[in-house]
Formats: C-alpha cells, sequence, structure tokens
C-alpha cells in the first residue's frame, strides 16, 4: 500500500559510531522485504529510520513518497505498524487493550486518560485478534500468554493500526522453530491479503529465502547485497556475515556449510 | 616454602581509619552540643520513675480524642490525595524516559525537591498564618510536602520501565499522554500503591503533630496536656495515638504484602 | 448510556472492571467521609490565595544579616544531631535487625518481642517523644538527639530486619557446611550480602532524619526548628526567609549526595 525510500540514509549515533553509511533502498509497495546481517550491522537502525524512531543524519527516508520528518511523525507512526523481538506487550493490560493501543492514535486526550475507546475500534481490535486466532485470550493478561502467543499479540496490535507497512525487528528470534514457522506465514499472508508491505529483519537465512520477495544484506551499515532469495548464493552470504579484520574465519565457513 | 608464590602487595584496607574519624566526629558533636552524660544519667535513673507517672491514663474524656483522632486521620487521608494528585501529574516530566524535553524534566525535577525539602510543620505554619487554624492547612502542608516525596517515587520507578514498551506504544503513534497512561501507570501500578500506602502511613504519624501549630489533629490535646502536667490525661492520648498509629502500620504492612 | 455515546472500556461487558470500580467507590467514599472531618473547603481554599500571596509577599523582605552567623550555629546543631542519632541508631539497630529477621533470629519468641519492640518505637512520632523527653531531661538537643535515635532504631532495625530475610540462602549454607558457629554466619554469610542494602537504608534515614530534627525545636528540643517558630510567631519574617532557604538548602544537598551514593553503592 506504500512503498519505502530510502535515500542516501547515513546514521551516526551521539558516541560518533556510524552504523548506516549511505544506504539506497526503494521498496515496493506490497512487497516482502528481509534484511539479512550480522549483529550490528545495523538492521535495527534501518528499521527505526522507517518510522522516525530514530532520524538519519544524512539523507532521508520517504513513506508513500512523504518524507518522514519530526512534523509528521504521529501521522506516519499511525501508518507504520511495528513488531518486536521482545513482544513489548504491556504486561498487566489485557490482551484486548494491549491490540487496542493499535488505535490510540484516533483517541482523544480524556479517551486516551479514562482508558476509553470506541466501539468500532473495538470491532477493528476483535477482528485483529481473529486473524491471529486468538480471541478467546481476548480478557486474558497479556503476561500469561507464551512467547508464541505474545508474538501474535503484537501482530494483531500492529493490525489494528490499520497500517500501510508493517515493521519486524527479529520477530522470531525467541520463538522455537515450530513457533517461527507460523508467526512467518502469518506475516507472509498478511502481506499477500492486505497488500501491507512488510519489512523485516532476520536472523534465519532459511527463513529469509523461503519468504521473502526480496532480500537486502547489510555489513557495517553498508548494503552488501540486494536481489531475489534464489540470488541470495554462498559467496554472497560470505560477504553479507564477513567480519571485518578475520581473514579465514572457520566459523563462517561451518556456517556457510550447513546454510 | 620456597616455591611459592609471594602475594601480591596487600591493598590499603581504609576502614579503620573511617571508623576512628566517625568515632572522632561523633565525640566532637558530643562536646559540641554540650550533652552533659551526668544529666542523661540523671534523667535516666528518673526516667523509671518519671514514666511511671503515666501509669494510670484517665480516659474520661475519650469520645473527645476519638473525635480529634477522626480529624488527624482526615487530615491524612486529604493530604495524601493532594500529594496523589500532584505527583500524578509531575511525575511524567521528571522521569528521564518519559519526559517532554530536558527544560520540563528540571523545572519538574526542581518543583518536586522543593516541595520535599520544606518541613511540613514549616508549611503548616505559614498555611495557618495565611488561612486561619483548622486541619485545612494541616492537610495542605502534608500534601505539598509529601508530593515531593511521592512525585520522586514515581519518577524512579517510571525510570525502570521497559523502553520496549514505552517504544511500542510510541510506535504506534502515541502521543506523551497515551505513551504514560499505556506504557507507564500499568507497568508501575503495584510499585505506586506501596509507595502510597507508605506515604498515607506517614502521613498520619505527621497529621498526629500537626496540632501543635494549630493545624488541627490530636497533637494540640497532647500538648496541653503535657504542658499541664496533667499525666494521666497525656498518658490516654497517647495510649490513643499508639493504638491508631500501630493499627495503621499492621494494615499498610498487610496491604503491601498482598500487593506483592 | 456508554453505547448512545459510543464508548467503552476495553472488557468484556464493556464497563471497568469491579476491582477498579470497588477501588474508587472505596476512594471516594473514604475522600468523603474525610471532607467535613479535615475541613475541607474548596471556597476556603480559592478564598485564602489573595492572603497566601500577600504572606509569600511578605516574606520577600531584607532578610536580617546580623542573624545569619546564630542561623549558622543553630543548622550546624541540627546536623550534628541528625549525625549523632543516626549512628547511635546504627549501632543499636544492626543487633536488633538479626533479633527481628525471620531466618537470623536464635528463637520465633525473640523473633517476636523484637518486631513489636520495633514497631513500638516507630509507632509514635519523633515530636510526641520528644514533647515526653524534654518533659524528662529538660530543653536542649540531648531530648531531641534521645528522640531521634529512639524512633529511628524502629525503622532502621525493621528495614535492616526485611533486608536480612530476603539474602541469598546458597552463601549461608556453604558458610555453615564449613562448621562456622551462630555469630559467625551471621558476620561472614549474611552482613557482606546485605551490606548495600543497610547503606542504602542509612543514608535514607539520614535524609529523613535531617528532615525531622529540623523541626524537633518546636518543642524545644533543639536545632534551627525552634528558631522557625519564633521567627513566625513574632512577625519576624526577615529571619524566616533565610532559614526558609538554608533549610531548604542542607536538605538539598544530603537528598542529592545521598541520591549518588546510593546509585554507587547499588
Ligand atoms: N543509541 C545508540 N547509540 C550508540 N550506538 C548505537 C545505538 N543504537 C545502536 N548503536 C550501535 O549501532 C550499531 C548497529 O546497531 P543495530 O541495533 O542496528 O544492529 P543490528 O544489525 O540490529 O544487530 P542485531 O542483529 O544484534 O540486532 C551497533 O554497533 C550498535 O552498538
Ligand atoms: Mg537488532
Amino acid at each position: 500500500m506504500a512503498n519505502i525510500t530510502i535515500n542516501q540514509a547515513e546514521k551516526r549515533f551521539g558516541n560518533g559510531f556510524h552504523a548506516l553509511k549511505g544506504v539506497n533502498a526503494e521498496i515496493a509497495s506490497g512487497s516482502f522485504t528481509v534484511v539479512l546481517g550480522p549483529s550490528g550491522a545495523g538492521k535495527s537502525t534501518l528499521l527505526r529510520l522507517v518510522n522516525g524512531l530514530e532520524t538519519p543524519t544524512q539523507g532521508h527516508v520517504a513513506l508513500a513518497g512523504e518524507a518522514v520528518t519530526p512534523a509528521n511523525l504521529r501521522t506516519v507512526r499511525g501508518d507504520v505498524g511495528m513488531v518486536f523481538q521482545h513482544f513489548n506487550l504491556v504486561d498487566r493490560l489485557s490482551v484486548m487493550t494491549n491490540v487496542l493501543v493499535g488505535r490510540l492514535k484516533t483517541r482523544s486526550w480524556l479517551g486516551s486518560v479514562l482508558y476509553l475507546f470506541k466501539r468500532e475500534d473495538m470491532d477493528i481490535a476483535h477482528e485483529a485478534l481473529d486473524r491471529v486466532g486468538l480471541v478467546e485470550k481476548s480478557w486474558e493478561r497479556a503476561d500469561r500468554l507464551s512467547g508464541g502467543q505474545q508474538q501474535r499479540v503484537g501482530i494483531a496490535r500492529a493490525l489494528a493500526q490499520r497500517p500501510r507497512v508493517i515493521l519486524a525487528d527479529e520477530p522470531v528470534a525467541s520463538l522455537d522453530p515450530v513457533t517461527s514457522e507460523e508467526i512467518m506465514q502469518l506475516l507472509r499472508e498478511i502481506c499477500r491479503r492486505d497488500g501491507i508491505t512488510l519489512l523485516v529483519n532476520l536472523h534465519q537465512v532459511d527463513l529469509a529465502k523461503r519468504f521473502a520477495d526480496r532480500i537486502i544484506g547489510l555489513n557495517a551499515g553498508n548494503v552488501v547485497f540486494d536481489g531475489a532469495p534464489e540470488q541470495l548464493d554462498r559467496a554472497t552470504l560470505a560477504s553479507i556475515y564477513h567480519r571485518e579484520g578475520v581473514v579465514h574465519d572457520e566459523q563462517l565457513e561451518s556456517v556457510l556449510a550447513y546454510a | 616454602m620456597t616455591n611459592r608464590t609471594p602475594l601480591p602487595r596487600k591493598p590499603f584496607n581504609p576502614t579503620p581509619v573511617w571508623l576512628s574519624a566517625w568515632i572522632a566526629v561523633l565525640w566532637l558533636i558530643v562536646v559540641d552540643l554540650d550533652i552533659s552524660f551526668q544529666a542523661l544519667a540523671w534523667g535516666l535513673a528518673d526516667i523509671g520513675e518519671y514514666f511511671g507517672r503515666y501509669g494510670d491514663p484517665d480516659f474520661s474524656d475519650l469520645s473527645r480524642y476519638l473525635k480529634l483522632l477522626a480529624q488527624t486521620i482526615a487530615t491524612a487521608i486529604w493530604g495524601t490525595f493532594f500529594a496523589l494528585v500532584v505527583a500524578f501529574a509531575l511525575a511524567p516530566f521528571a522521569a528521564r524516559n518519559l519526559t517532554t524535553g530536558p527544560r520540563a524534566y528540571r523545572i519538574a525535577r526542581e518543583i518536586l525537591s522543593f516541595m520535599r525539602a520544606m518541613p511540613d510543620l514549616l508549611l503548616a505554619l505559614i498555611f495557618v498564618a495565611a488561612m486561619g487554624l483548622g486541619p485545612l492547612p494541616g492537610s495542605l502542608a502534608l500534601g505539598v510536602h509529601t508530593a515531593g516525596f511521592l512525585g520522586k517515587f514515581f519518577a524512579e520507578s517510571l525510570e525502570r520501565v521497559d523502553p520496549g514498551v514505552i517504544e511500542a506504544v510510541r510506535a504506534v503513534g502515541g502521543d506523551h499522554t497515551q505513551v504514560v497512561m499505556y506504557a507507564g501507570w500499568p507497568s508501575i501500578l503495584r510499585e505506586a500503591l506501596g509507595y502510597t500506602l507508605y506515604i498515607m502511613d506517614r502521613n498520619v504519624r505527621m497529621a498526629a503533630v500537626l496540632g501543635l501549630v494549630g493545624a488541627g489533629g490530636i497533637g494540640l490535646a497532647l500538648h496541653d496536656t503535657l504542658r499541664l502536667f496533667k499525666y494521666d490525661e497525656s498518658a490516654a492520648l497517647i495510649a490513643v495515638i499508639l493504638a491508631t498509629l500501630l493499627a495503621f502500620d499492621y494494615l499498610s504492612t498487610w496491604l503491601r504484602g498482598k500487593l506483592q | 448510556m456508554t453505547s448512545s455515546l459510543n464508548l467503552c472500556w476495553p472488557t468484556r461487558n464493556g464497563v471497568p472492571p469491579a476491582a477498579a470500580l470497588v477501588t474508587v467507590a472505596l476512594v471516594f467514599g473514604l475522600l468523603l467521609w474525610a471532607a467535613p472531618r479535615a475541613e475541607i473547603d474548596f471556597v476556603r481554599l480559592a478564598g485564602s490565595i489573595p492572603a497566601m500571596i500577600e504572606f509569600v509577599g511578605r516574606l520577600l523582605v531584607m532578610p536580617d544579616w546580623d542573624y545569619l552567623p546564630e542561623l549558622g550555629v543553630k543548622m550546624l546543631e541540627t546536623i550534628e544531631m541528625t549525625f549523632l542519632a543516626t549512628s547511635i541508631a546504627l549501632v543499636l539497630s544492626l543487633p536488633f535487625g538479626f533479633l527481628a529477621a525471620k531466618n537470623t533470629s536464635p528463637h520465633p519468641a525473640v523473633f517476636h518481642a523484637s518486631r513489636s519492640a520495633l514497631s513500638f518505637m516507630r509507632a509514635l512520632p519523633e515530636l510526641v517523644w520528644a514533647l515526653v523527653f524534654v518533659s524528662a531531661v529538660g530543653l536542649g538537643p540531648l531530648p531531641g538527639v534521645m528522640a531521634l535515635a529512639f524512633v529511628t532504631v524502629g525503622f532502621m532495625g525493621k528495614f535492616f530486619a526485611e533486608s536480612i530475610e530476603v539474602v541469598d540462602r546458597r552463601p549461608v549454607e556453604g558458610v555453615a557446611a564449613h562448621g562456622a558457629g551462630w555469630l559467625q554466619l551471621r558476620t561472614f554469610a549474611h552482613l557482606p550480602q546485605v551490606m548495600p542494602d543497610f547503606i542504602g537504608t542509612t543514608l535514607y534515614i539520614l535524609d529523613h532524619n535531617l528532615r525531622a530534627a529540623a523541626i524537633l525545636g518546636l518543642v524545644g528540643a533543639g536545632g534551627i526548628g525552634y528558631d522557625m517558630v519564633m521567627a513566625m510567631r513574632l512577625f519576624d519574617y526577615d529571619r524566616l526567609l533565610p532559614i526558609a532557604l538554608s533549610i531548604y538548602l542542607v536538605v538539598t544537598l544530603l537528598d542529592r549526595a545521598s541520591d549518588r551514593l546510593r546509585r554507587k553503592v547499588i
């Protein structure tokens, strides 16, 4: 529903660390893009540029042609859902209320303070919970759920936003392989049925190959690969997971052997 | 013995130095405060006899005491409520992770620290001077003073909220109020209730002495009976206050235990 | 009504959960019960705002410079009382803490007795004890120090006991397994573990006692409080402001210093 334009985006943190060194990418509306890269490559930073949780020090990011600026932050975030590795649900609130958090952009000041919601918003949240198959847990406290269930609540929260883009930062990193598969299928299905643009950070090469339309490989703040999953071979994987200053990387070799 | 690796040099242990400095300072203080151990010994020798004078409490005026006691508790309740309202409004600005900007943070912190620093009895004196005698200035004084504490406690709890949860509410486009209401308060509800109970407990204790400056409650009655050497009535008053405060102590400990 | 407003709470039936309703009703009930007794009157409150402003205006006069040296002396006395009382209480509450902790008390009877004693000591406010001690040993800082130390033992002993009760049991068992005696166990296994907590508690109490010491003078038990009340009663506004400011300054300094120290220790 919305394309993402990342134009010469650079990010230098307050401590001088150069996390992104000029990233260019044009992400098509309704596509499923996976970002791969070693720890510290800047994947999370890249994702967080898209909904303005970080601001680029150079270049810019645009959503459906409109640049993300501090001025339109709330509208942008209202349009962009985010799914987190550690789910980031509010433990003490019910599953329903957690999903309703996705509707906060429509709520007034007083309504927010009194925890009051519109019936339409309740319907949207109900529908989102239905999509992730957790309606029967609606009134349960969020911290009583298993990890996989909590992640599905996180996805329902993003869906309740009626977003144009969903960003998922390692959504399956804390889950077992079977649950991971479930969550990835759910995300893929959301992309296909609702036409929502998905940008997903992953550490699992096999999942990336099976679910992505396109893979972006990031290493030390640079894009080192950008193409279809089929193009991802041993050499490109080696360049993505290459470690600075290590000439003969035995760990990398043994990982690639099983990739 | 011969080929044993020698121990590395023992690091200097500063404890004896600190300890002797501490004792020296205490001694200097005793000299400076002119505390005479003779007076103390004298007083302590007499103290058995002195406390004996309280041995026969006179409860004939009990209904008046109970009325004053109710006023004391009422003053504490409203003081705590005032504090709660102020702390609720200020704490989100005084928490580094939720504040709206460095200036708002500084201002909120300074207000809280100023309110904490003003003793409630001084505040009560001032309020009594400005609005006349009675429990109202007392509860106002309690409210102002303990708002500083409650606001600080709340802010510190809010600063411990999982940053991911806050980020999640920010990421859906939540504004400051929404982040505070959906990520902040629900996460610290239990702790905040515990602190409020603690402040309530403290305010009841304090309300019992506010009467000394004309701010209502049972304190003035005790002051008067002690000044007139009416030991029987003083004993009754002390017994009533003691029973109430012990009851509150147990009640709040029990409630806080239930919260955990 | 909720449906016509088209708003509802995120619960099964659209109304707030019973626990929340009961809590709100209870709090409102308490406030309503208390309002007439505490003479809560918002009209009077609003009406007194001009008087309040006028009063603050009167405070803003040229301070009485000649009074400053005496103020310094009184302030120092307040600080000295705080330090002395807290030190005495610290020494007394250490053994008390071990006797009043479930896991280190030698006998359940001792445990209950010391818990009750501590409750009794902290039940009455410092000022009440100060009143009592003043009539027992006369005016001056001595009854103030006694009152402060007495109440502080009640608080410190309880806090210490609570810290001791939550120590990790494994190191204790480790030390016990090597045949340590009762006292050795307490000094070698418990004390090192609770030290950071103890220091935090002591700093917190020092802070609390400084505030308490600043008002003890009200009943003639030494410190700055007496001057404060006298300045107020005699309308010496040129003294009141410097007194208030110096209390603010000292209390805030200690507050910040102990915050910083606590963060370092814990
Ligand atoms: N707020 C910050 N201040 C300073 N440096 C930061 C900050 N956030 C991230 N970094 C640094 O930027 C680099 C990239 O971080 P990022 O979180 O984007 O990595 P990542 O690719 O997501 O890694 P992982 O796979 O471990 O999540 C890291 O070296 C990190 O230390
Ligand atoms: Mg990351």
